[in-house]
């Protein structure tokens, strides 16, 4: 009870039923985020967590006040917002360094915006740069620093405003791996210093353990369309080592929220029999046929299984974008999931090692298994002169898939099918045809 | 024998039915073929006009029944010149780019050329082809193609060197290690690379080569009245005569002309292009053209398509085949360069001694008195022509940073400006003339407003290049930290742009000199408006036929063009470079 009341003090900012859809240039919408509710305290840092394509970015820029929500409310100290967010300021994945002014000037001129008197803007610019460690390097321009040092402008600048909350866009994602390491470190001192801003860290991520070891509160999103799935209280106390038993426990069990949440063990309703043509399909994701037969590779070599985030990590690859590989494996019936694990299928053991041609002819079989290209298959047989037109295509998937990009969707359609010999599509006309 | 011809037959006969597809012809075929036909007899036309017998001057009827034929002659010096550019474009840019020595002597030469006031040399030029083809018209439509082509030219080989000179390392790795000869390596892997930038070019040619339309079909020099049908020609007797409705027609028939040009001509080409593009750019616009969709499906031009890959593949190899079989000769097998580069070379020393020498005969006439007359005038012209930049820049700027920001409006204007920007200036001097007359402003500011006219698209153009290209974050940071528009103008905006600005002021500057020349001396209702200014000397001197101030007149204006490139533009382009530069 008191310490609701305390909460309730402490709130900074509240999404009310967030909801965002995009409207594409051909005029389709598609759904970026929807229902989506959260509070901000004081004095914690919030973690977003999720998949490329989740709409993490889209809700930490509609909080930033950049986006307008299509419906719903973002609310400043209870007041709702009107433009761009006071308390906020944002360190960008990409940087955004304005190249043609030097760090001290990339620093200033935000004081400068916010029309602080001229002492306060050397004096405060001086101190930010100083406490990122970049003192000496006021002169230099963006291009000859470091991606880290970079980033370390980005931070200095951020902080000089003195925010409320510091919105981090994966900050660390295009920074080598100590650095950031060093970085992260660095951001939790500034803002655990009780007396001065920022109280509230607000970042986005795709990376579990950056995630455990900096946040309070993590929350998980799923895609198809973006949402909140879970939200995780991180109760473990600072500084975080991340070769703690709690540690790698809480790992774990974010491990198990995304697989359970995002790659569900049910099966999903894909291989309908029959297909009318308005029912909804799940979207294809959006990977290409390199990926998956290099999934069933990788599996194949390591026993034919494997856990799907220790593979993320050997791969390379951010796991958002491995848990579409799995997915696109798993409707090819090429793999299986169960929980967070990856097995190879009898028919993905043959696949790989079969030769091209093989291959191939397995591939087809497994598409043709598929209600969307079912529906496409059966409009080709249809079609006046054995042809399809692209955008005739693009009508039907956006009725089985109204949440998707319908141009995303037929290139992925037509790349799979290209490689099973299904049907082909030629560019310079716009028209699918059979082989 | 007979077997031979049936051979050959089948082999061509194989070549015509290459593409695979089923062809269907279609009432798109006929209309295609009724276009081809009425092509033909246009062609032949304008072949009887040029070979009729010419006595000066050519009466221009204006009558609006007649404006028809008149915009297709334009039409078909204007196209006539682009295709003289595009052939002029391919040799001069290939060889400046394979031949080291000659790449010294080219490339300076070429930003010479595209430099100075090509109009300054028109009377030289008319008089000499007109000498050359007394009993026809064909030596002045000659003259007046060699002028739209000067419009034209320069812009377009710029790109195509350039492109050439960057085509990355590993697609020449390619071709070297697959042995291309040079005919495959230009047609697979340079034409290609260049493409783009060169049908950019291309547009921005046609439209600049209009701009001496009005002036190449009606030229005066001396009592000499050479007049050529055509559009332009109408205009400037409807302007003579102050016959307002024949002014609107023409201009309504050149906006005819540049909207039927850029639909069926331009954007085709412009969407066919596009798979030449290398990198994947997300959030770029595509061009559409529903007469390349249209084409596209018709099958005649897949099979005109075809026929045309056989004969290419059937020469090339002819020409290649017997050296392919011995791979150390194989290294060997190039463009006969060396010839002709010597005659080239050869040609250049003759042609410039000869030029040099006469010069040097005609400019003893000038007093020191006539040279310092000159070089005020020039400093008259400058101040004008930084005027015209300057105020173009002071709306295009805003305008094209608005334009470029918003997706919506680039998506409105894009189009529209283009069509605004190809629409020859000349033929709107009259009605702002008697505008400025209204209000009572002479020619010497007056002057400013006309070369203002040609010249603010390629700032505006540029600028929203500029603005399109800046990177999302950029922007999100400055709402983020709540800069004021004016801080974001100053901050962000302009220096992001910069880079273009700069190129569309070199481009502006060098348009504005070229307006000078018509823009300071107007013929309007039977009696001329003059501002003192250098262009107002080139005509003025061409019209009394005085060759030596002419002379001194066009070079001193080269001169000042030339040194203000290298002095200011140049030093402008590598700040833009060092500072300005988005990575």
């Amino acid at each position: 009870m008191l310490e609701s009341s305390i909460k309730n003090n402490s709130l900074l900012c509240e999404l009310k039923d967030i909801h965002h859809r995009f409207v594409l240039p051909n005029g389709n919408q598609v759904t970026v985020l929807t229902d989506v509710n959260l509070s901000i305290f004081r004095e914690e840092v919030v973690a977003l967590l999720g998949p490329s394509g989740c709409g993490k970015s889209t809700l930490l820029r509609i909080l930033a006040g950049l986006i307008r929500p299509t419906a719903g409310q973002v609310l400043y100290h209870g007041m709702p917002l009107k433009g761009v967010n006071p308390g906020i300021s944002i360190v960008f994945q990409s940087f955004a360094l304005y190249p043609w002014m030097t760090v001290l000037e990339n620093v200033e001129i935000v004081l400068k915006a916010k029309g602080s008197p001229r002492d306060d803007v050397k004096r405060l610019s001086d101190k930010s740069i100083r406490l990122v460690g970049l003192a000496g390097y006021e002169e230099a321009y963006p291009r000859e620093l470091s991606g880290g040092m970079k980033q370390r402008v980005g931070i200095a600048r951020a902080l000089v405003v003195e925010p409320e909350i510091l919105c981090m866009d994966e900050p660390f994602s295009q920074v080598d791996a100590l650095t950031a390491e060093t970085l992260r470190a660095e951001v939790l001192d500034i803002w655990s210093c009780a007396e001065r801003n920022p109280t509230t860290v607000f970042m986005v991520s795709h990376d579990i353990k950056e995630v455990v070891s900096m946040a309070d509160r993590i929350i998980i999103m799923g895609n198809n369309p973006g949402s909140i799935r879970n939200i995780l209280q991180n109760t473990l106390s600072r500084p975080r080592n991340s070769r703690t038993l709690e540690f790698l426990s809480l790992v774990d069990r974010i491990h198990h929220i995304i697989t359970s949440a995002i790659i569900p063990d049910e099966e999903i309703p894909i291989t309908t029999a029959k297909v009318p043509s308005e029912v909804l399909l799940e979207p294809l994701p959006e990977v290409s046929v390199n990926e998956i037969i290099g999934l069933l590779e990788f599996l194949d070599v390591h026993q034919g299984e494997e856990d799907i985030f220790h593979l993320a990590i050997q791969i390379h690859k951010e796991f958002g974008h491995l848990i579409n590989i799995t997915k696109a494996a798993e409707f090819l019936d090429f793999v299986d999931t169960p929980k967070q694990k990856i097995l190879l299928t009898e028919l993905g053991k043959r696949f790989v090692e079969s030769d091209t041609e093989s291959r191939k002819r397995l591939w087809k079989e497994q598409l043709q298994k598929l209600a969307i290209y079912r529906r496409i298959l059966d409009m080709l047989r249809k079609a006046a002169k054995g042809r399809l037109e692209r955008g005739y295509v693009e009508e039907e998937l956006v009725l089985h898939m109204p949440q998707e990009d319908p141009v995303k969707m037929f290139n992925i359609l037509t790349s799979w099918a290209r490689y099973g010999e299904l049907f082909a599509y030629s560019e310079d006309t716009g028209y699918i045809t059979f082989e | 024998m007979s077997n031979h011809v049936t051979k050959v037959f089948h082999k061509i006969w194989g070549g015509f039915a290459i593409p695979h597809k089923p062809i269907r012809f279609r009432w798109i075929d006929f209309l295609l073929v009724l276009g081809i036909a009425g092509l033909f007899y246009g062609l032949v036309s304008v072949e009887r006009e040029w070979t009729g017998v010419w006595y000066p001057p050519v009466e221009i009827d204006l009558n609006p029944w007649l404006l028809p034929k008149y915009t297709f002659f334009s039409m078909i010096r204007g196209i006539i010149a682009y295709g003289l550019s595009l052939a002029f474009t391919l040799v001069y840019g290939y060889w400046a780019a394979k031949d080291k020595i000659a790449e010294k002597v080219l490339v300076p030469l070429l930003d010479i050329l595209q430099s100075i006031p090509v109009l300054g040399f028109m009377p030289g030029l008319v008089l000499t082809l007109v000498g050359l083809f007394p009993h026809s018209n064909i030596g002045l439509e000659l003259a007046a193609i060699i002028m739209i082509f000067t419009g034209q030219v320069w812009n377009m080989t710029f790109s195509f060197y350039h492109s050439l000179c960057t085509v990355p390392a590993d697609m020449r790795q390619v071709a070297s290690t697959f042995q291309f000869n040079w005919w495959q390596t230009l047609n697979w892997i340079e034409v290609p690379h260049a493409a783009i930038g060169l049908i950019w070019n291309s547009m921005m040619s046609m439209a600049g080569g209009w701009f001496f339309l009005m002036i190449s079909e009606a030229f005066v020099l001396g009592h000499h009245d050479f007049r050529l049908p055509g559009v332009g020609s109408y205009m400037s007797v409807a302007v003579n005569h102050g016959n307002y409705p024949a002014m609107v027609y023409a201009i309504i028939s050149m906006v005819v002309m540049v909207v039927f040009l850029d639909l069926f001509l331009w954007r085709p080409v412009v969407a066919w292009s596009q798979k030449f593009k290398q990198e994947e750019t997300g959030a770029q616009f595509v061009t559409s053209s529903f007469f390349l969709n249209w084409l596209r499906k018709a099958g005649l031009l897949q099979y005109i398509g075809g026929v045309f890959d056989y004969f290419i593949n059937a020469g090339t190899r002819y020409l290649f085949s017997k050296k392919k079989a011995h791979a150390e000769e194989f290294r060997r097998i190039r463009f006969p360069f060396h010839i002709f580069v010597w005659m080239m070379y050869a040609a250049f020393i003759g042609l410039f001694g000869f030029g040099c020498w006469k010069l040097s005969h005609m400019l003893q006439v000038l007093s020191l008195s006539s040279w310092t007359h000159i070089s005020w005038c020039g400093c008259l012209t400058l101040l004008r022509v930084l005027a015209a930049v300057a105020i173009g820049t002071l709306w295009a700027l805003p305008a094209g940073l608005m334009i470029g920001l918003s997706p919506r409006l680039s998506r409105i204007f894009q189009p529209v400006i283009q069509i605004v920007a190809s629409f020859p200036a000349p033929m709107l001097f009259t009605p702002i003339i008697i505008f400025l007359q209204i209000i009572g402003v002479d020619l010497g500011f007056g002057s400013i407003a006309l070369m203002l006219l040609g010249t603010q698209w390629y700032i505006l153009f540029n600028v929203i290049a500029g603005a399109t290209s800046i990177p999302a974050d950029l922007r999100e940071s400055s709402r983020v930290f709540g800069m004021s528009r004016w801080q974001r103008l100053k901050n962000l905006y302009v220096p992001a742009v910069f880079p273009f600005l700069v190129t569309g002021w070199v481009t502006a500057t060098g348009g504005a000199w070229n307006a000078s020349i018509v823009a300071e001396y107007v013929v309007f209702r039977g009696h001329t408006l003059t501002a003192r200014g250098l262009g107002a000397m080139i005509s003025q001197s061409a019209e009394r036929a005085d060759f030596a101030l002419l002379t001194g007149a066009v070079l001193t204006m080269s001169a000042i063009v030339v040194i203000f490139n290298r002095i200011v533009w140049r030093s402008l382009y590598n700040i833009a470079e060092k500072r300005y530069a988005l990575e």
